[in-house]
């Protein structure tokens, strides 16, 4: 009750004054009088304090709110459990009981804060409940592939979060954001209850005085709007800057730019269409010179001498099995891949194909077998016989560079392209900034995007985006390189320019296991094909055997349907 | 009580019967005069300390913005508060807040003592300790021309009633609500507001029929804003106006006590009362209540 009728002071007691009958002086004198009250030190006063407790409390809200949303989403279910209780009971309790609580309920405990502090905390652990929830529903608009592909790239959770989700998730914050400032900032006035004379209050003791409530909350009105102008107009800014659809051109790296992933100013302004030059730097690099391209330097350290011919064992897969749920993915797949060999895995869809792959880099754990790439485990040690996953994962897959091309390309939709190549080379592998610029730009020019370097990912066509997202795999010096189908999800046109890119590697002697169904690509290029179905290996050998002479009914019928499918395209 | 007599009565004290009896007259009811560099002597536990009123600012004339300086807060309650503890040699703070969270705060010892038109009653002489210094009358302010006909308290079954919430006269509405309906007459509807101003519009505006505060208060709203208001009635009740002070804080209270005493015996305190246009038949004899 104490809550019902004290929050209704502020704003509905002016409004019940619209019909108040102190109106009646000429108008000009009035506007002057509450002019006089608009600019009157003591409500302006008021209103800083508003501003202060609101800027506080709302800093620390929104960081007390970024973790309970993480733990709302935590895979540890305590956690999410006293996340939601801490919610459920803030959002559910009146601000008012709660800040008379702490003011007055906790100096028993010896607990004594004063009345500023206690606004500021009031304020911070309410909107914490409330923006932990506009800054989860954020989070979990973000497309899950976006953390899968920083995953490959052997981001950690954190790294993740900061550089990739938090940044696109902004814009589906912000607007919720806003509004809960515009909401402590008024809110502020129910503090008058533990003594925090802010705008509200104030105005309302001079009424107490003078008895000009119309004047006077007109007045503090006037202030409010002011105030709340402010943050509707930061939010615009804001909006416009996540917005991805505004093009932005080459932009400078400032050090709060590194740390959060994106920028508060917006640089200016340049045409990024496909004639635009890159930066000369570059060009001298990637257009003066191009026939010595700085990734076959890059990745030639970690290869052999390619084409398949070595023999020694790179990838080392056994027995493996895997299951979602009751439903067997894989059932006993054993299978080794040589150093420089390229081998191609077809099969129906939902034969296990991909979660093949996403074993190999530990996008997924096994549940039995045992995978080596390179002679070490990625990402588990053996403890008594069984394998167990490490607790830094993300570093183990780093230091497996294993590079992983997915179907829908997951390229990081806020970063242009050159920022989706340098990203894990600067902040996974330290490397040093422009260094990383540069081979990034070589990367890109090799795969024929160096005019797109600056281009966002959706202004680029798929084939493209493609490209852009094998030089982002190759930008970590890759030993294998894992294809998830990369061709499947392109227009017909553009399958041809991302296969040659592939060719090309392949011609250079990576270590390659490519999911397709390009039956052409894998009779050119593969050394080996498997076909697995249903889980299980049903047949392997060289292209000429697997795929000009089958033996397997299941292997045939699904060439028979391949070769159709791409007689019809 | 002169100083001489004090000295004879301090020496039989002594002299006849043992502390005890010390305890149970106010041990310093002789300082009739202000000694405040005797601080430490006197209120040793208060050296140091400053002094937390709690008051609303928007009840005149009791506490209120100084309409010269909105910075400043004047009136009875707020001069009178200054006069004593300036008298005992001790520094104070005026606070302000909404007034129905003055009192928890000094339960709770945010505050040090709530000086604000408080009205001593048995409840809540169980959280805080009061020293009285006015005793209240009751008014009851309608709009003008009393158009509702309400000339008593009896006569406001049936009516829209409002009072500040949890003030006495709140609980005095609640009374009669009960027994109109004992008596089988309408019910009352009771609105309470969080401050004066916001009771007053509720009248201007034909939400509420009748509004109950102090007499005083209600006077001065009527004097102020003579064409839309006006006394319905007024009850001469008993309840003693009294400063709240954090319980177990003996010498706080004793200061209070003994400054009120000196100035009503130098005049200051008459002169404070009729400056706020309040009759001095509402002066009273300080007084510690504790439970």
């Amino acid at each position: 009750m104490l809550a019902i009728v004290v929050t209704g002071v502020g704003p509905a007691s002016a409004m019940e004054l619209a019909a108040a009958p102190d109106v009646a002086a000429p108008a000009t004198w009035w506007l002057a009088d509450v002019m006089s009250y608009v600019t009157a030190p003591f409500l302006l006063e008021g209103a800083l304090i508003a501003i202060k407790i609101a800027t506080l409390a709302m800093m620390a809200g929104a960081i007390l709110g970024l973790g309970l949303a993480l733990m709302r989403i935590s895979s540890f279910a305590p956690l999410r459990a006293i996340a939601w209780l801490y919610i459920w009971f803030v959002r559910g309790t009146p601000q008012l009981l709660q800040l008379v609580f702490l003011f007055d309920a906790l100096p028993p405990l010896g607990i004594k804060l004063d009345a500023f502090t206690t606004a500021v905390v009031g304020f911070a652990l309410n909107e914490a409940a409330f923006s932990a929830e506009i800054i989860r529903g954020g989070i979990l608009s973000v497309n899950r592939n976006q953390t899968i592909a920083a995953a490959a790239l052997g981001m950690g959770p954190f790294l993740t979060l900061r550089r990739i989700i938090l940044p696109q998730a902004m814009r589906a914050l912000l607007p919720g954001i806003a509004n809960d400032t515009i909401a402590v900032i008024k809110g502020t006035s129910i503090a008058s209850v533990i003594f925090v004379n802010e705008l509200t209050f104030r105005s309302q003791q001079v009424v107490g005085q003078n008895f000009e409530f119309f004047k006077v909350f007109t007045a503090a009105g006037i202030i409010y709007l002011a105030m709340t102008s402010v943050v509707a107009g930061v939010q615009a800014l804001l909006e416009r800057r996540f917005n991805l659809d505004i093009e932005s051109g080459e932009k400078s790296d400032s050090a709060l730019h590194r740390l959060l992933g994106f920028r508060f100013r917006e640089a200016k302004r340049k045409p990024a269409l496909p004639t635009a030059q890159p930066t000369a730097q570059v060009a001298s690099v990637a257009v003066v010179s191009p026939p010595k391209p700085a990734w076959i330097t890059n990745i030639a350290g970690v290869m052999g001498a390619g084409n398949g011919a070595d023999r020694e064992p790179f990838v080392v897969c056994r027995n493996i099995h895997k299951a979602y749920g009751y439903r067997e993915v894989l059932r006993g797949i054993d299978l080794t891949v040589n150093r420089g060999e390229v081998v191609v895995i077809m099969g129906p869809s939902g034969s296990g194909k991909s979660t093949l792959l996403r074993l190999v880099n530990h996008l997924e754990r096994l549940d039995w077998g045992e995978i080596k790439v390179n002679g070490e485990y990625v990402g588990y040690e053996k403890v008594a016989h069984t394998l167990k996953p490490k607790s830094n994962l993300a570093r183990a897959r780093a230091e497996a560079r294993i590079g992983m091309v997915f179907q829908n390309f997951n390229l990081f939709d806020h970063l242009t392209a050159i920022e989706n190549v340098i990203e894990a080379p600067i902040r996974v592998y330290g490397q040093d900034a422009k260094k990383a610029r540069e081979l990034g730009m070589n990367l890109l020019a090799n795969v024929g995007l160096g005019y797109h370097a600056n281009n966002l990912p959706h202004r680029l066509s798929g084939g493209q985006q493609q490209r852009v997202a094998i030089a982002r795999a190759l930008a970590i010096s890759p030993r294998l390189m894992l294809f998830d189908e990369p061709t499947s999800a392109l227009d017909p046109e553009l399958v041809g320019e991302v296969l040659a890119v592939i060719r090309r590697l392949a011609e250079q002697g990576m270590t390659m296991m490519v999911v397709t169904h390009e039956v052409r690509f894998a009779r050119e290029v593969a050394d080996r094909v498997i076909f697995i179905d249903e889980g299980e290996i049903i047949e392997e050998g060289t292209p000429h055997e697997v795929l000009g002479f089958p033996k397997h009914d299941r292997t045939q019928r699904f060439l028979r349907f391949v070769e159709r499918q791409t007689d019809v395209a | 009580m002169t100083q001489r007599n004090w000295i004879t009565a301090a020496v039989l004290t002594c002299g006849l019967t043992a502390a005890l009896a010390a305890t149970a007259t106010p041990a310093s009811a002789m300082d009739q005069k202000c000694e405040p560099d005797k601080l430490a002597m006197k209120y040793p536990s208060l050296v140091g300390k400053k002094i937390k009123i709690a008051q609303d600012g928007e009840s005149p004339p009791f506490s209120f913005r100084d309409p010269k300086d909105f910075n400043h807060i004047v009136g009875l309650d707020t001069e009178l508060a200054e006069a004593v503890f300036a008298c005992a040699g001790i520094p104070i703070e005026i606070v302000t807040g909404e007034w129905s969270g003055l009192l928890p705060s000094v339960i709770a010892g945010q505050a040090d003592v709530m000086w604000d038109i408080l009205y001593y009653t048995p409840e809540r002489v169980k959280k805080v300790d009061f020293v009285t210094y006015l005793t209240a009358a009751t008014g009851a302010l309608v709009a003008k021309g009393n158009p509702k006909n309400i000339h008593s308290i009896d006569a406001v079954c049936g009516m829209r009633a409002t009072a500040g919430l949890a003030t006495v006269e709140e609980a005095a509405f609640r009374d009669i609500a009960a027994k109109c309906i004992a008596a089988g007459k309408p019910a009352v509807s009771i609105v309470t507001y969080p401050n004066i101003p916001g009771g007053t519009r509720l009248i201007q505006n034909d939400r509420a029929d009748v509004l109950m505060s102090g007499l005083t208060l209600v006077n001065q709203l009527i004097a102020n804003n003579p064409k839309s208001f006006e006394l319905a009635y007024k009850i001469v009740t008993d309840y003693k106006i009294a400063a709240a002070v954090t319980k177990g804080n003996k010498e706080l209270e004793q200061a209070i006590y003994d400054g009120l005493n000196v100035m009503i015996a130098n005049g200051t305190y008459k002169r404070i009362v009729e400056k706020y246009g309040l009759d001095l038949s509402l002066a009273r004899t300080p007084e510690i209540l504790t439970e």
